[in-house]
């Protein structure tokens, strides 16, 4: 075996025993009540399983769609601002039309008034 | 110097199409009159043809000559020989007479319905006076679509199942010819290096005996179907039983030519070895003959009069395929007049159903009986035809049936045998036919009161009579008119049948091209 | 390298129709977005004259033909012609489509603007010469048809095919993408000239089975986008959910520009190797002609009838792909001019008769229509008789250069099936038109309102372009024989 896969054995040792040796110390200290509150997933928020009929508002998916195409316009920036140096003056002009084509969305978004929640 | 006269014979009836097109719908006067100049001007141009053509040349006259798609080869490529001389001007003929009769049958949709027949015009035309294989495949196919409309939309009952057996038979074999036509182009362009739907190249092509044989059955298809030969006619009975009687008229008159024309100036030239192969020759004699008796059985029996002329057709155009594949001067050129004839004698056959249909709205011949003693003048016409049909000396049926007689009797006896017994159950049917409708007491009420032909029947019939006693009487113009075409098939058709195919001339690819440009 | 990525002029300018449409597309959001509801009537205005204008430029960049963008786009004859051809289905579709929306009362400038989108996504398809950019050409005009597809967002049917055809859709691009991929494994590049090169180098041919994987799945996104065989199940609902003028544009743009991609990616970047290729396609053609057809002769729902001859269409120009040579380029792209005029005056027609919620578009729907509209029912006729392939019409000289093809490369059992195929055809096309002629208009029928301008515009100059087209072929003919001869 080549020498420099034992530091990731070590590695891989401590991650599988750090849990273990956590959760069993907790279990060791802690109070125990439980409740059925306690196995929810999450103890606030949406209910994680519900029916599959029931409804809710719509302005939840405009804001998320939103949310996901602003967001990951982001992403698009990131390249751009690392590689900014060697692009010039052509990035700088790139990227102005990308921002525009964006603010044109955010307009149309905007008096469509899907940035309004009433 | 070119001569314009083909494209004005072929481009008259479109233009007075277009003009029709202008005319408001509900001027029916109108329409109907524009139709009719629209048909004649169409008749009487195609007349300085008739006239000028020189019968003592060889080969095509007033060729007209353009490219139309160059990268393809495809040429707008016009002209006539004796052959398509006479079919042009049966065309011209039955097309204006088809258009005249139509004056008060129709009343419904006039402007369609003169449009559609101008329009078939155009393409019967077409296909007679195309040179370029691909112009006479797009004429071909053009014919289908307005006959079509013209069963589909005027016909009777049963129109729908008529019109759409008609087009679908004639479309799949259509569609085979043209796969046939397409073996002929490649075969052209590997032995010439170029290409061309030109048909005096394509005759050039020495092809092998097995490729012809293939080209032949497909082409065979395609023509069969039109003509049509038994095993293939059962869209005819159909589409003639509930066609209108114009749409019928032009149907039998020039639309089944356009088969036996495919025989005769395509198949046989095209590829003689094949057409002059024993087995091929024997299949198309044999189903010739049993068109020729099973059309005459069938007729027999029938009680539809319509239909009954219907299946005659059957057994007419038996009597031309059999001519075509006597292979001989005779049997050809007999086809040729025989096409003619039965252009003009089952044309008036299938009017005068008509001129009755339209006073009685029945084609029953039960219905029937007595008829010439209201209708004298209508019986005696009905005789003519009859008798003409039925191949009486001294009216034109009789020289085109004796011819081909002739022909076949060179050609193999037993052949001639069969047919003379079409012939006399020919004359079974039509007497019998003719004896229950017109002779004896009338028997049905309803027809004492019926009216005598109107000047307009007259002048529909008129024309057709005598252009029947002509041939019948004096034969000799068309058989100089066609002396010339025929021999050159029936003699490149043997020349090719007595000399093996690896002797025939291989043309080098170089001398051609020279040649030709 | 600072300002090696900086296009030049020249560059730019071969590919300012794209840029234009771009920036049309995206005016016309704004303008939705900030214009009174009278002003909105001039947005299909603005979107068709930035069509033709696109055109125009198109047609002016063919004088300067070359590469653009580091050799990622071609602009050369071929991407001409199909650029010119999508950008005018696009603006057909914008004719057909104005009153259709003003009558669902959903009249609105995205629609435009999208169509405008899709359109830039098949422009780049017919340019790219990259396989990266046809995917991105794929996946933006794609995207733009998935939204146009469900446009009526309250009718359940556009729903549906929008729903369909996003999800077949994105799964036959994760194919198209994962083909790339293995082309990138294989030749260590996706651009398609470098791909050729390295297929044509004797002394570094990649191994042969990987190559075939690489292309099969290619292949597979490939024929889904023109719906062949066995990947033409989706159109069928596809078609007949979305609305009619959607329809038409799909059956049309997309499957242009498609086989625009699949010609210069088989006949350019995989010629070499066209042993791997033909073999798959001659089985396609044949099963994508059989089914198409026999399927259509059942279908009472006339989009749905279109549908299926649409695929049978795809079968045809697949037979011309398989012929693997110049003639069959020229014939396939010859093919998909005529299949346009004539299925986009189709779909025109079908709009005009289906009318508000297209609750008319079953065969009987047309009953009597000769009688009600003649030139309509006439101009719908040239169509029909088109598609079944009449001489004197587009469909004819379509099909009979498909077959001369087919025949030069001596396909002569796919010359016959398809021939036969076009026969079987005829059946369903005259059924419609039997039905508009031959059998009176159903009792207390309500009137058909006259065409709008716009429909009566598509359909003369669909018609009109359906008969030149079988008149005088050689004017299309010829530039296709130049642009074929580009992709050489």
């Amino acid at each position: 075996m080549p020498e420099g896969y034992l530091p990731l054995f070590v590695f891989l040792i401590v991650a599988l025993l750090f849990p273990v040796v956590l959760l069993w110390a907790a279990a060791l200290v802690r109070p125990s009540t439980p409740g059925q509150v306690k196995h929810e997933a999450y103890e606030c928020g949406i209910e994680a399983a519900s029916n599959a009929r029931g409804r809710y508002t719509v302005r939840f998916y405009i804001i998320s769609i939103l949310f996901v195409i602003f967001d990951v316009e982001t992403v698009f920036l990131f390249p751009w601002a690392v590689r900014y140096r060697q692009l010039g003056w052509f990035g700088i002009g790139e990227i102005g039309v990308f921002l525009l084509i964006l603010v044109a969305g955010y307009i149309w978004a905007w008096q469509k008034r899907a940035l309004e929640w009433v | 110097m070119q001569s314009h006269i083909l494209s004005i014979v072929l481009f008259t009836p479109l233009a007075g199409l277009l003009v029709l097109l202008l005319i408001p719908g509900q001027n029916k006067f109108l329409i109907r009159l524009w139709a009719n100049i629209a048909a004649a001007l169409g008749f009487l141009v195609s007349v300085p043809m008739l006239l000028s053509f020189d019968r003592a040349k060889d080969g095509y006259q007033f060729v007209e000559r353009a490219d139309w798609i160059p990268s393809l080869g495809v040429q707008y490529l016009i002209g006539v020989d004796g052959i398509s001389l006479l079919m042009v001007m049966l065309t011209t003929v039955m097309g204006f007479l088809a258009i005249f009769s139509s004056w008060t049958s129709i009343k419904d949709r006039e402007k369609e319905y003169y449009a559609m027949f101008l329009l078939q015009q155009v393409g019967m035309v077409g296909v007679f006076i195309s040179l370029d294989f691909l112009l006479f495949y797009t004429f071909w196919e053009l014919v289908l679509v307005p006959m079509y409309f013209i069963i589909g939309i005027w016909g009777g009952p049963r129109k729908l199942y008529a019109a759409i057996k008609f087009f679908l038979y004639t479309l799949a074999g259509g569609v085979l010819m043209l796969l046939g036509i397409l073996t002929l182009y490649f075969q052209y362009a590997q032995q010439f290096g170029r290409y061309t739907f030109e048909i005096a190249e394509l005759m050039k092509l020495n092809m092998p005996l097995g490729l012809q044989q293939w080209v032949f059955w497909a082409f065979f298809l395609g023509f069969a179907i039109k003509v049509p030969m038994f095993p293939f006619h059962t869209w005819l009975p159909d589409a003639h039983t509930e066609a209108p009687t114009a749409g019928s008229v032009i149907l039998a008159a020039v639309l089944l030519k356009m088969g036996t024309y495919g025989f005769i100036r395509f198949s046989l030239p095209l590829l003689p070895n094949a057409s002059s192969d024993r087995t091929i020759v024997t299949i198309l004699a044999t189903l010739s003959l049993i068109g020729i008796l099973y059309g005459a059985f069938v007729s027999l029996v029938q009680k539809d009069w319509k239909k009954l002329v219907a299946y005659s057709s059957v057994s007419h155009l038996g009597f031309c395929t059999l001519g075509i594949f006597a292979l001989n001067q005779n049997g050809i050129a007999g086809s040729i007049i025989q096409q003619i004839n039965h252009g003009i004698s089952t044309g008036m056959l299938f009017l005068i159903v008509g001129v009755i249909y339209e006073r009685r709205h029945t084609r029953e011949i039960k219905e029937f009986g007595g008829l010439a003693h209201v209708m004298p003048n209508y019986a005696i016409v009905f005789a003519i035809a009859m008798l003409s049909s039925a191949g009486l000396p001294l009216l034109n049926g009789f020289v085109g049936e004796f011819t081909i007689l002739q022909g076949a009797f060179e050609a193999n006896k037993i052949w001639a045998a069969f047919a003379v017994l079409g012939i006399i159950f020919g004359a079974a049917y039509l007497l019998w036919l003719y004896q229950r409708t017109m002779l004896g007491e009338i028997t049905n009420e309803k027809n004492r009161g019926l009216k005598d032909l109107n000047w307009r029947e007259w002048a529909v019939f008129v024309p057709l009579i005598i252009w029947a006693v002509t041939i019948g009487v004096y034969p000799k113009p068309y058989f100089d008119i066609l002396e010339k075409p025929v021999a050159q098939i029936v003699h490149r058709v043997h020349q090719s049948a007595n000399m093996p195919l690896a002797a025939a001339t291989v043309v080098p690819p170089i001398a051609a091209e020279a040649r030709v440009r | 390298m600072p300002g090696n990525y900086m296009p030049s002029a020249a560059e730019l300018f071969r590919f300012s129709p794209e840029l234009l449409l771009t920036a049309a597309g995206t005016l016309l959001m704004i303008f939705e977005a900030i214009t009174s509801p009278k002003q909105k009537r001039s947005l299909p205005v603005f979107a068709f004259l930035s069509l033709l204008a696109a055109l125009a430029l198109a047609v002016a960049a063919s004088s300067d033909p070359g590469p653009a963008f580091n050799r990622m786009l071609q602009v050369d004859g071929f991407a001409t012609f199909f650029r010119v051809l999508v950008m005018a289905i696009g603006a057909v579709t914008i004719l057909i489509s104005t009153n259709y929306l003003k009558q669902a009362e959903h009249e609105g400038g995205e629609f435009y603007s999208l169509v405008l989108f899709s359109v830039v996504g098949q422009c780049l398809m017919a340019t790219a010469n990259e396989l990266i950019m046809i995917f991105i050409g794929i996946e933006v005009s794609s995207i733009a048809t998935y939204v146009l597809a469900g446009y009526l967002r309250d009718d359940k049917r556009n729903n549906e095919a929008a729903l369909k055809y996003f999800l077949l859709g994105s799964f036959a691009t994760a194919f198209l993408l994962y083909g790339v991929a293995w082309i990138y494994g294989t030749t260590g590049t996706t651009n398609l000239s470098g791909v050729r090169g390295v297929l044509l180098d004797p002394q570094n041919a990649p191994n042969a089975i990987l190559i075939s994987v690489a292309l099969g799945l290619v292949l597979v996104g490939l024929l889904f986008k023109v719906s062949a065989v066995p990947f033409q199940s989706w159109a069928p609902d596809v078609y007949q959910g979305a609305p009619a003028p959607v329809t038409a544009f799909m059956a049309t743009g997309p499957k242009a520009a498609a086989f625009a991609a699949f010609l210069r990616i088989t006949m350019w970047a995989f010629e070499p190797v066209k042993n791997h290729w033909i073999p798959v396609l001659w089985f396609t053609a044949i099963a994508t002609m059989i089914v198409g057809n026999f399927a259509a002769l059942r279908q009472s729902n006339v989009k749905r009838l279109l549908a299926y001859s649409s695929i049978a269409h795809a079968g045809y120009v697949l037979v011309a792909l398989t012929a693997a040579s110049k003639t069959g380029t020229e014939a396939a792209m010859f093919y998909m001019v005529s299949y346009a005029a004539m299925n986009l005056g189709a779909f025109a027609v079908i709009a005009h008769v289906a009318r508000k919620g297209e609750r008319r578009v079953e065969i009987d729907d047309f009953a009597g229509l000769g009688n009600r509209q003649p030139l309509t029912a006439a101009i719908f006729t040239v169509f029909l008789l088109s598609l079944i392939g009449v001489p004197l019409t587009g469909g004819f000289f379509a099909k009979f250069y498909v077959f001369k093809a087919a025949l030069d490369s001596q396909l002569i059992a796919l010359t016959i099936v398809g021939l036969l195929n076009s026969a079987v055809a005829a059946f369903y096309y005259l059924r419609l038109i039997v039905i508009m002629y031959m059998q009176p208009a159903p009792e207390g029928v309500d009137t058909l309102p006259e065409p709008s301008l716009g429909i009566r515009t598509a359909l003369v100059a669909c018609s009109l372009a359906t008969v030149v087209l079988g008149v005088f072929p050689s004017l299309v003919l010829d530039i296709a024989g130049r642009g074929a001869s580009f992709i050489r």
